[in-house]
């Protein structure tokens, strides 16, 4: 059924040169850690392949010549060394890891920071899941790439190149041979481990449309059953099981047929060493502690070489990854302040939309000259459809988004003049759904103004008529609300918020009232709390319930977009248009709630 | 595709659970074991024929002749360990595959017969973690952990019985460690585990900090606390990199720690190995096999702990998943009683009661009896049991006390398939799955359905008009990618989708309750035409919803209080004359209401 929605990212398969030396740089900024697991790799690198030199030596130093001395003082220093070993070990592992974590911090930091210098539009573009990926799987994706990519290429490079002048100096004709395997030992690696990669990510492909399918079926099960589907979903379901089991089967068996390949590779390799060891011996060209140490590095250097292929895929993710992070991070924010914006000290006064143009999508214009002039204190209300733009005059008023043409004035000034904290931070807002931050409820209350003390709050939640429900939360004001305060009423949420813009004491107030009904002693606390913050505010409010459009100073009625009629209630309802069957539907609707449920 | 009958898996033993599990590929699974073992015999080959090369060929320039043979043999070796690898990897590949489809397939068929008392009680979200990521996690016990402890085994059994044959008291001194590094590193993956769960945990920190940062966005702005929202940010971000940081320091400590213990263990060995040589205990070629089989022992064993540790999350998460498996299904093919055709629609309950498992009681003492044909209306407030009650006839729940006859059959008697595939029952939130809509129609069909059978029942759920609106008519994605349908086109288009299986017992659960009045009357006129013969519940709470029904039962608290046809209740006190009173007197409030606003103008006029 849901074969077809839920595509993987793809990944580019081009290396972007640039977006690599970004990343670098992203590490470089802290290259004392690089410095450091640069030093511990390249020794360590230099160790290992010393230690199969002993090796050697034990069979050529101590064991031929029967050498008990040689033989004990070479334990002791491999012995020695071991530990020296482990220290560089450790070093680069925890510089290496740490680099990684400390990357992926800074880049989360910095879209963060990106993030709230974005404006609103940015938003309603952007899904928020495409911006959660960036902050998480690919900010650790790139973080990986710096710490263990980049570690899995120094250690290659180092462990091949020193492998190869301990083997030059044990003999150089074999190395010769030694030489031919590597470039076909990485073009198999290659080959084979994109190959796997590509099962892979049609494994991890189905498995979302698996996990898909199964969401579905859980919570429609009740249309399920009712409509007795069981056998087709199932039938349904066993065809995209059935692609899993070939998609995860062929990629496990390609898995395991890459193993054996690399081991026959290496074999026919030790088998031409031995074949000209055995002409060599005679000449005295290498030892037997000399063949030992070829097989030794041999089977050593196969690792980092299969490493490079795997290294070479996650690279590929890690720059794709990397792109969009970028990407995300070069947005420039398009409402910004000016370069000489200031803060008026306050907004209150009279405000004017002056002539705007506006459009969301291009060549869809929503308002087209479109003027209103607010006196100080008046209460707006903005009536309409769902979906039919209420928001948008409130969206333009906050400068969330910025008219094409026009302006609006507070008080006789362009406000893109004015700096946007300046605006936003004299602005209240409750909206339909109250958003609250997980915390506590005088956390959530405080939000509004940060420095606000303890009485201070008590005193905005008392007036908001909140005070009393909070103190019968188990835990009173330090009760956790939960995320997104699931653990409270619709109804209690309107009240904290509320509570919170009192506390911030704003020059214009700004309400979406809720749709959704709430019961009716709430209702009543909610009207108080509306009041107070109303009284002497220029105040807009996205209204639902009757008195409060009918209270209103003027009415804005919004279809499709734009603006249809304007008036006050009276004058709306004699004009017999949009907004007298808002009204009545509305009147018909409400007063059912309010009555049925008495019944 | 075979689907095979898990039941039997959910033994209170889970060793023996998983035994069941894999019952047809105990067979491959045994092969690729031994093949395992069979390549490490190999492995262990090409050390001797190395130790043979040393002591036997390269001594004595005459045995040069045997060169090339004995090259010959190495690869050969080489190519049957390589071959054994590959039989092993694939065989068990293909165990852990088929076994991981039987499982999901058995639990996705599970889950969709579970009753809906289960469904009530248990969260989508939780489910589906079992569903997928348990799943994955016993599917790699297969993949991984078992077959892996088995190589890390055999590898150690081999080449200790090898070293075991070249001598005894040096192959005793080489696993003096073992044990150790065994108890080492399983206590260091179980603990690495704790630190990387609350690693994880702070990674769902930071991304709820920053999902509540974008869906609060209005709000952040609105108030200007950016400067506040990055600081909040930074600390939970900074937490991280500091768990993060432990959990690297925990890895860099073990790694370079175990590489002491098995790289001292190798000196040793070496040292006491290369004695043996000197004092002529054995010979160099013995002493280079005796290294090279030493490293297939030693190193190996550092990842066994990851594996046990590994293993145990394997066995819980199975646990989880025996828990499921073993609710029992709603027998569907349950009932003898399977008359060719449909049923007539004759119902009637008697005494009937109802509680749920909590053993609160829901309804009590309902009796009613509705001819075929009839139209039923129920009525009543917000939790007065109406949605319960219409849930007894399919039986997505199964009464309690009393009984239902259905064509004067015991419901319990009616095959329950047969009963779900009559009734159609549509609810008030309606879910649409993420398809086309056309899709969407016809999900309750089992035969193939023509174009214009879906525009039949389109039309008569007043949505076929909506649907050709859209660009892509019936072929538009529904949901996340693609329209948005508003709650009453919902609720129009699941109509359609029950419709169009045309059932002889029609259940209208507030099924049009987002759907404005006039909308409402055109579906119920076009429902009236389409099948005369069809018994119809509906459950509404407006009056012109249930007027025209021919029976009305009022339901208060469980109780029906009323019951009769709109005329004989009207006149009757109650909650259905009230209810209509109330809804008389709104429509006069508003008339009063608007009045007022010209009587306004008049004074205004006046002045």
């Amino acid at each position: 059924m849901s074969e077809n929605y839920y595509e993987e990212e793809e990944f580019t398969t081009e290396f972007n040169g640039s977006t690599l030396y970004r990343i670098l740089q992203q590490g470089l900024i802290h290259w004392p850690w690089m410095l450091a697991f640069l030093i511990g790799i390249g020794a360590v690198a230099l160790l290992e392949s010393y230690m199969t030199f002993l090796g050697k030596r034990i069979i050529d130093e101590g064991i031929i010549p029967r050498d008990f001395d040689a033989l004990r003082s070479i334990a002791i220093e491999y012995a020695l060394l071991l530990i020296i070993f482990a220290a560089f070990v450790w070093l680069f592992i925890f510089t290496a890891g740490t680099l990684g974590h400390r990357v992926q911090y800074d880049l989360r930091k910095q879209m963060f920071e990106r993030i709230q210098q974005l404006e609103l539009g940015y938003f309603d573009r952007t899904p928020t899941g495409w911006l959660m990926s960036r902050a998480t799987s690919d900010a650790s994706r790139v973080g990986d790439l710096v710490s263990w990519g980049f570690l899995d290429i120094a250690w290659t490079i180092m462990s091949v190149t020193t492998s190869l002048v301990f083997m030059f100096v044990i003999s150089w004709r074999m190395t010769l041979i030694v030489l031919v395997m590597i470039p076909v030992l990485a073009w198999v690696s290659i080959k084979f481990k994109s190959r796997i990669l590509r099962e892979f990510r049609l494994v991890r492909k189905i498995n979302s449309q698996i996990t898909n399918a199964y969401a579905e079926n859980i919570s429609g099960v009740r249309v399920v059953k009712s409509l007795r589907r069981e056998e087709k979903n199932l039938n349904q379901f066993g065809v995209l099981t059935d692609n899993m089991f070939t998609a995860g089967f062929r990629a496990a068996w390609l898995s395991a047929l890459y193993l054996p390949i690399v081991i026959l590779i290496s074999m026919v390799t030790v088998a031409a060493i031995v074949w000209f060891s055995g002409f060599e011996t005679q000449i005295g060209g290498i030892t037997i502690g000399g063949i030992q140490a070829f097989i030794g590095y041999i089977t050593f250097m196969l690792w980092p070489i299969q490493q490079m292929a795997i290294v070479y895929a996650q690279m590929q993710q890690a720059v794709a990854s990397a792109e969009r992070i970028f990407s995300l991070l070069d947005t420039e924010p398009q409402i910004i302040d000016a370069e000489d914006a200031y803060d008026p000290g306050t907004i209150r006064g009279d405000i004017v939309f002056d002539h705007i143009d506006f459009q969301y999508e291009e060549g869809k214009p929503v308002l087209e000259d479109f003027y209103l002039h607010v006196k100080q204190g008046e209460t707006i209300a903005i009536v309409g459809p769902t979906g039919a733009g209420k928001s948008t005059i409130v969206n333009l008023l906050c400068r969330f988004y910025e008219p094409t043409n026009g302006t609006v004035r507070f008080n006789g000034v362009d406000y893109q003049e004015m700096s946007l904290y300046a605006i936003h931070s004299r602005i209240g807002m409750v909206l339909q759904t109250p958003h609250l931050f997980s915390g506590t409820v005088r956390e959530n209350i405080r939000y509004g103004r940060l420095s606000a003390s303890d009485d201070e709050v008590y005193e905005a939640s008392r007036i908001a008529g909140a005070h009393q429900f909070i103190l019968d939360l188990d835990d009173g004001y330090d009760t956790q609300v939960g995320e997104g305060g699931v653990l409270l009423s619709v109804g209690q949420k309107q009240l904290l918020s509320l509570a919170r813009a009192i506390l911030a004491d704003p020059d214009i107030f700004i309400m979406d009232e809720a749709t959704s009904s709430v019961d009716t002693l709430t209702e009543a606390l909610v009207q108080q709390g509306m009041d107070v913050l109303m009284e002497g505010r220029t105040s807009f409010v996205i209204a639902h319930r009757l008195s409060t459009i009918k209270n209103a100073d003027r009415i804005l009625v919004i279809e499709n977009g734009g603006v249809s009629e304007m008036g006050t209630h009276a004058e709306l309802i004699r004009a017999q248009g949009h907004y007298y069957n808002l009204y009545t539907n509305q009147f018909r609707s409400q007063k059912e709630q309010e009555y049925l449920n008495e019944v | 595709m075979k689907n095979v009958d898990l039941k039997e898996i959910t033994s209170e033993n889970k060793v023996r659970g998983l035994w069941r599990m894999m019952r047809q590929y105990r067979g491959i699974y045994a092969v690729a074991i031994i093949s395992i073992g069979l390549a490490a015999v190999s492995r262990a080959g090409i050390y001797y024929g190395l130790a043979y090369f040393v002591d036997d060929v390269l001594p004595d320039a005459s045995q040069l002749r045997l060169l090339p043979w004995l090259v010959a043999g190495l690869i050969l070796l080489a190519s049957l360990q390589g071959a054994f690898t590959f039989i092993s990897g694939r065989l068990a590949a293909r165990t852990a595959e088929s076994v991981t489809r039987n499982l999901r397939n058995y639990l996705y068929d599970h889950l969709q017969r579970l009753n809906f008392t289960y469904h009530d009680v248990n969260q989508t979200g939780e489910l589906l973690q079992r569903a997928t990521s348990d799943v994955d996690t016993v599917r790699r016990l297969f993949a991984e952990q078992l077959i892996g402890s088995g190589r890390i085994l055999l590898l150690f059994l081999v080449n200790f019985i090898a070293l075991l044959t070249i001598n005894v008291r040096l192959a005793w001194i080489t696993i003096i460690v073992i044990p150790v590094v065994i108890v080492i590193s399983y206590y260091f993956f179980i603990k690495v585990g704790e630190v990387f769960e609350s690693f994880q945990d702070q990674e769902a920190v930071i991304s709820n900090r920053l999902q509540e940062n974008l869906t609060g966005v209005r709000v952040v702005k609105a108030f200007a606390r950016q400067q506040y929202e990055i600081d909040q940010f930074d600390t939970e971000n900074w937490e991280k990199y500091v768990r993060g940081r432990r959990l690297t320091m925990m890895h860099s400590t073990y790694w370079p720690f175990t590489d002491v213990i098995c790289g001292l263990q190798t000196v040793v060995s070496l040292y006491i190995g290369a004695q043996m040589v000197i004092n002529g205990v054995i010979t160099t070629g013995t002493f280079i096999a005796f290294s090279g089989l030493m490293v297939q022992i030693i190193w190996p064993i550092r990842n066994l702990g990851r594996l046990i540790a590994d293993s145990s999350t394997g066995f819980v998460a199975f646990g989880r998943l025996q828990i499921i498996i073993r609710q029992m299904r709603e027998p569907l093919d349950q009932g003898n009683h399977q008359p060719e055709g449909h049923i007539r629609g004759d119902i009637r309950f008697n005494n009937v009661d109802f509680a749920y498992d909590n053993g609160i009681p829901i309804l009590y003492d309902i009796s009613f009896t509705v001819k075929p044909g009839q139209t039923v209306a129920i009525l009543g407030g917000t939790g007065s049991g109406k949605t319960t009650l219409m849930n007894l006839l399919p039986r997505f729940y199964e009464v309690k006390e009393g009984d239902i006859m259905l064509d004067g059959v015991d419901l319990n008697q009616i095959h329950r398939a047969y009963l779900r595939d009559q009734i159609g029952v549509v609810m008030q939130e309606p879910f649409l799955f993420s398809a086309t809509i056309r899709e969407n129609l016809v999900y309750g069909m089992k035969d193939e359905v023509s174009d214009e059978q879906v525009f039949e029942a389109a039309r008569a759920a007043a949505v076929h008009d909506v649907i050709m609106e859209f660009p892509k008519g019936y072929e538009t994605m529904v949901g996340e990618r693609g329209v948005t349908l508003s709650g009453g086109q919902k609720q129009r288009v699941a109509l359609a989708r029950t419709l169009l299986r045309n059932p002889a017992l029609l259940i209208l659960d507030s099924a049009t309750s987002a759907v404005d009045t006039e909308t409402e009357s055109h579906i119920r006129e076009a429902l009236n035409q389409m099948n005369t013969a069809r018994t119809t519940f509906i459950i509404a709470h407006r009056i012109t919803s249930v007027m025209h029904a021919d029976l009305i039962l009022v339901l208060d608290n469980g109780r029906i209080v009323q019951r009769g046809t709109h005329h004989d209740l009207i006149s009757q006190p109650g909650i259905y004359q009230r209810t209509y009173q109330l809804q008389a007197q709104i429509e006069q409030e508003l008339e009063d209401e608007l009045a007022s606003v010209d009587k306004r103008k008049v004074l205004v006029a006046g002045d």
